[in-house]
């Protein structure tokens, strides 16, 4: 009896990594939302949206929904009144969340912010 | 058997192990390269409960330790290690059956880590460099075991040893993972 159920398990499980495979390949996410070109532009042809993408997304979600990461949407120029205040947390780290900057320059800081409250903070 | 034949048997059984190994060796890299090469989709994936997918994540990964463990306690009781006599007939399935649901356990996790978040390739000593290296490991090592423990011709410390590789790599994937996660945010579900 255990044996035949442990059986069905390991079917189960084979089955469960054939899906599992099967949906790495044909998952397709949900692309996050692009860069205006006035947004791009503005940060002196930076895509902070990309950038994004890259760095933040993992812990703030591509739609800054949020995460691990506290929700940008809609709650970040609430939150950070000041861009200067927001720039500070992502060039310095706070808690949990890592120091950015060692790894990206100003620029792609300040494009990365600007992109945050234009496009998923609105 | 002759000695001949004994020695025959003994190196064909090396070369078995060995092909196995491989076969191991070629999906740790191929799950490698696809969390490399894949673009990240950085989106939230199951949750349940949890409050988030890492939470969920940190749990489940917790969840596979304690299965790991019973696979470990089995298998050394299977093996005579233990000072309980010979191991009852519903070891050897309860051993199979904790395996076969760490990796069902393990599935939702290593998908989050692959399909949203990637290999990260930061060699510099890196806890994220490194839980991505021994994740990809843990997937080969345990098509390595499974191969070895289908097959009759496998030297008699192969068993021991891909399993003792196995377990390593999972103690090293939760304290790269979970226990990281559990002292940024305390025992939070």
């Amino acid at each position: 009896m255990l044996r035949k159920f442990v059986s069905v398990c390991e079917m189960a499980a084979l089955i469960a990594v054939v899906v599992f495979i099967g949906m790495l390949f044909l998952n397709d996410p949900t692309a996050p939302p692009a860069t205006p070109t006035a947004v791009v532009e503005a940060a002196g042809g930076i895509d902070g949206g990309a950038l994004y993408g890259k760095s933040c997304a993992g812990c703030h979600g591509g739609d800054g929904s949020g995460g691990i990461g506290p929700r940008l949407a809609g709650k970040v120029v609430v939150k950070f009144p000041d861009p200067a205040a927001q720039i500070a947390v992502v060039a310095d780290g706070r808690r949990g969340m890592p120091s950015f900057g060692t790894r990206l320059t100003e620029e792609e800081i300040a494009a990365i912010v600007e992109y945050t409250r234009t496009v998923l903070g609105s | 058997m002759t000695d001949a034949s004994t020695i025959l048997a003994k190196r064909n059984n090396g070369t078995f192990f060995a092909g196995a190994v491989l076969i191991g060796a070629l999906v740790a890299v191929l799950t490698g390269v696809y969390g490399r090469v894949h673009d990240p989709a950085s989106e939230t994936t199951i949750k349940l409960f949890f409050s988030t997918t890492l939470h969920f994540k940190a749990w489940a990964t917790t969840a596979v330790l304690v299965l790991v463990l019973m696979q470990l306690f089995g298998a050394l009781w299977m093996y005579g290690k233990l000072p309980f006599g010979n191991a009852p007939d519903w070891v050897g399935p309860m051993h199979r059956l904790s395996g076969t649901l760490a990796l069902l356990v393990s599935l939702p996790v290593a998908y989050h880590c692959l399909w949203s978040l990637g290999f990260n390739p930061d060699p510099g000593g890196s806890r994220r460099f490194w839980h991505s290296m021994f994740g990809c490991v843990f997937y080969g090592a345990f098509v390595t075991k499974v191969l070895v423990v289908r097959s009759k011709r496998m030297p008699s410390w192969a068993l021991p040893v891909i399993g003792g590789v196995l377990f390593t790599t999972l103690i090293a994937i939760w304290l790269t993972s979970s226990l990281w996660f559990f002292r940024q945010f305390g025992f939070v579900v």
